[in-house]
């Protein structure tokens, strides 16, 4: 059974199509690309899925469990992580308390008891800043973990943006363009990271504009072209799709 | 030709290390400025309470400890709307309605129905934060601007109702003969026990408010300042954490209007208008925003320069508009975080200097 499931779904914005019924799935445990020009409506399709943005209609479901209609932080709650195109790391405070934040749901405590410091919230804060330590040190940014988020060079903070993710210890992460920015270094980087939380059984849904990164680690691709799906299957075979390089090639004529 | 340094403890050094150390107690570390300790507790934090402690008793001037009564009293006021402000990076122009909410609570329980003074103190709060619930529902939607206006134009409200309500509030002659806060018989009735009331008041909701932003609620309003978006992909109910932390700032403007009353012995509407407002948001951003000592020492400043001001008579009011652009113009980021980084900044160029001197750089 698929873990992301998305159905007929198509949103319009003052009359223009950027979504026509498009549905796809991605299965637990893979790795699947989403592909596509500029404007194809990449973006649109995380922002709904995200729940930021709602679909006119069509329907989406998470292990099984519909929602379409939740606010984003609830679905957040289901277990479903993203990174921004636009790097939304917290640069008001340091990098292990980004990697905290993520674990928000999971700590318990409310106003009066964090207010008065009781012994359960001083041991869950502990336990908290050694496991964001940990993580920290898998994404290779222990080194740095004092100083504040806005600090960082664009690379590490989208890595860091990952480890925030990773915090919430979500079985979907959805990727938005995590190589765009940054150095063939940092891609190389970002891309072993990403094979290496596949390994630990995590899914990824990635959005990339360009072929390269995504081509490589992708188990499976869907080319999206003026909110049209007009390609699925593993990367090779999606490579030499006509309709795919037309769709790409189309700007360049 | 560099001449090598002389290694040995030279007397003058003395001069240079003993203003040295005793910054070293009071003043911020370099790193810890906008670090992860620097939410947490610090030894030199009982030095700053040692001082508070001390402070009436070496200067026993009345008009000097009523005037600390009255900054600890904006302390508490300002403390609660850092929260808000700071941390979770909303505006509110309408917290001295919060604040009159809690003294005329004071004021109506103990002059009319003769409540301890005790238990209308938390009346207060209670009342004010249930006031902050239900206003923040709807408004905590609206951003910016429009958050700023809807919270004045809530002040005004708050102003038109009290006016009008004569008979509960007494309209705009107030009312007077609000006893002094007293706890299990004990009445504090001179201005040193006051001092002493407001500022262990303040100490335990400084302790309180400390602890919560080092927690993970303190995170999340961080995390709603800096991006909702963020915010709600970790899970973070941003509407919940906003009117959690409003509701939390107007208890303590509660707690602060109820020792205002009963310290004044009077509430009448005049104390809580806009302006008032305009001085409590002034005292955060003058304090600096973003740390907690920020606005306890905005509000010792501004009550002192208004005090200071008030021999000036009709010259004050100008005075006073150019000092605070003058501050804000050389403390851009509020005296406390600016006063801190120029110190370390002092401390690091006395020791280059030595060096420079020496012919190191």
């Amino acid at each position: 059974m698929p873990l992301l499931v998305v159905k007929e779904i198509t949103k319009e914005y003052d009359g223009v199509r950027a979504l026509d019924r498009v549905s796809l799935e991605v299965l637990g445990g893979t790795i699947k690309g989403l592909m596509g020009p500029n404007g194809a409506g990449k973006s649109t399709l995380f922002h709904l899925i995200s729940g930021i943005e709602k679909p006119d209609s069509g329907k989406i479901y998470f292990n099984e469990k519909e929602m379409t209609s939740l606010e984003p932080h609830e679905i957040s709650a289901l277990g479903l992580g993203r990174t921004f195109q636009t790097v939304q790391t917290l640069g008001n405070m340091t990098v292990v308390e980004n990697i905290m934040t993520g674990m928000h749901l999971r700590l318990k405590g409310g106003l009066i008891s964090s207010g008065l410091w009781l012994p359960r919230i001083k041991k869950a804060e502990k336990e908290a800043l050694n496991e964001a330590k940990e993580i920290l040190d898998r994404l290779g940014l222990l080194g740095r973990w004092k100083s504040p988020a806005s600090q960082l060079p664009l690379g590490k903070q989208k890595l860091l943006e990952l480890g925030r993710a990773l915090a919430m210890k979500a079985e979907l992460i959805l990727l938005d363009e995590p190589a765009s920015g940054l150095t063939p270094v940092e891609i190389q980087q970002v891309s072993e990271t990403i094979c290496q939380l596949k390994r630990q059984g995590i899914t990824l849904f990635i959005v990339e504009h360009h072929m390269g990164m995504v081509m490589e680690i992708a188990d499976e691709v869907v080319v999206l072209d003026n909110g049209h799906l007009i390609a699925e299957g593993p990367p090779d075979v999606v490579k030499r799709d006509s309709k795919v390089i037309e769709a790409y090639m189309k700007g360049k004529r | 030709m560099v001449k090598e340094p002389k290694k040995e403890f030279r007397k003058r050094d003395f001069f240079y290390l003993i203003p040295l150390w005793g910054l070293s107690l009071i003043v911020p570390d370099a790193d810890d400025l906008y670090s992860y300790r620097s939410r947490e507790f610090k030894r030199r934090e009982i030095y700053y309470l040692g001082g508070v402690l001390v402070l009436p008793l070496i200067w026993p001037d009345p008009h000097f400890h009523h005037l600390m009564v009255l900054a600890g009293i904006y302390a508490i006021l300002a403390l609660g709307l850092s929260l808000f402000l700071g941390y979770a990076g909303q505006i509110s122009l309408g917290h001295a309605a919060f604040f009159g909410i809690g003294a005329y609570t004071t004021a109506i329980l103990t002059t009319r129905y003769s409540f301890p003074s005790f238990v209308a103190f938390w009346a207060s709060a209670l009342t004010a934060a249930t006031a902050a619930f239900l206003i923040g529902k709807p408004i905590l939607k609206l951003k910016g601007y429009f958050l700023a206006l809807a919270t004045l134009g809530f002040g005004e409200i708050f102003l038109v109702i009290v006016r009008e309500t004569q008979t509960l509030t007494g309209g705009v002659i107030g009312i007077f003969g609000i006893p002094w806060f007293s706890l299990a018989g004990f009445s504090f009735d001179t201005y040193l026990k006051q001092y002493y009331l407001t500022w262990g008041v303040l100490l335990g909701l400084f302790i309180f408010s400390k602890n919560l932003v080092r927690s993970k609620l303190g995170r999340a309003f961080l995390a709603v300042a800096a991006s909702e978006d963020a915010a709600k992909s970790v899970g973070i109910d941003v509407a919940q954490v906003k009117t959690g932390v409003f509701v939390l700032s107007a208890a303590f403007a509660g707690f602060a209007g109820s020792l205002f009353a009963c310290t004044m012995s009077t509430a009448n509407p005049e104390a809580f208008g806009l302006g008032f407002s305009t001085l409590i948001v002034m005292m955060v951003i003058l304090g600096g925003m973003g740390n907690l000592y920020g606005p306890i020492l905005g509000s010792i400043l501004l009550t002192c320069l208004i005090d200071i001001l008030g021999r000036y008579q009709e010259w004050s009011l100008p005075i006073y508009g150019v000092i605070l652009i003058l501050l804000l113009i050389f403390f851009p980021d509020g005296i406390g975080t600016r006063l801190g980084i120029r110190l370390l900044y002092l401390i690091g160029y006395w020791a280059k200097k030595k060096k420079r001197d020496e012919g190191k750089f």
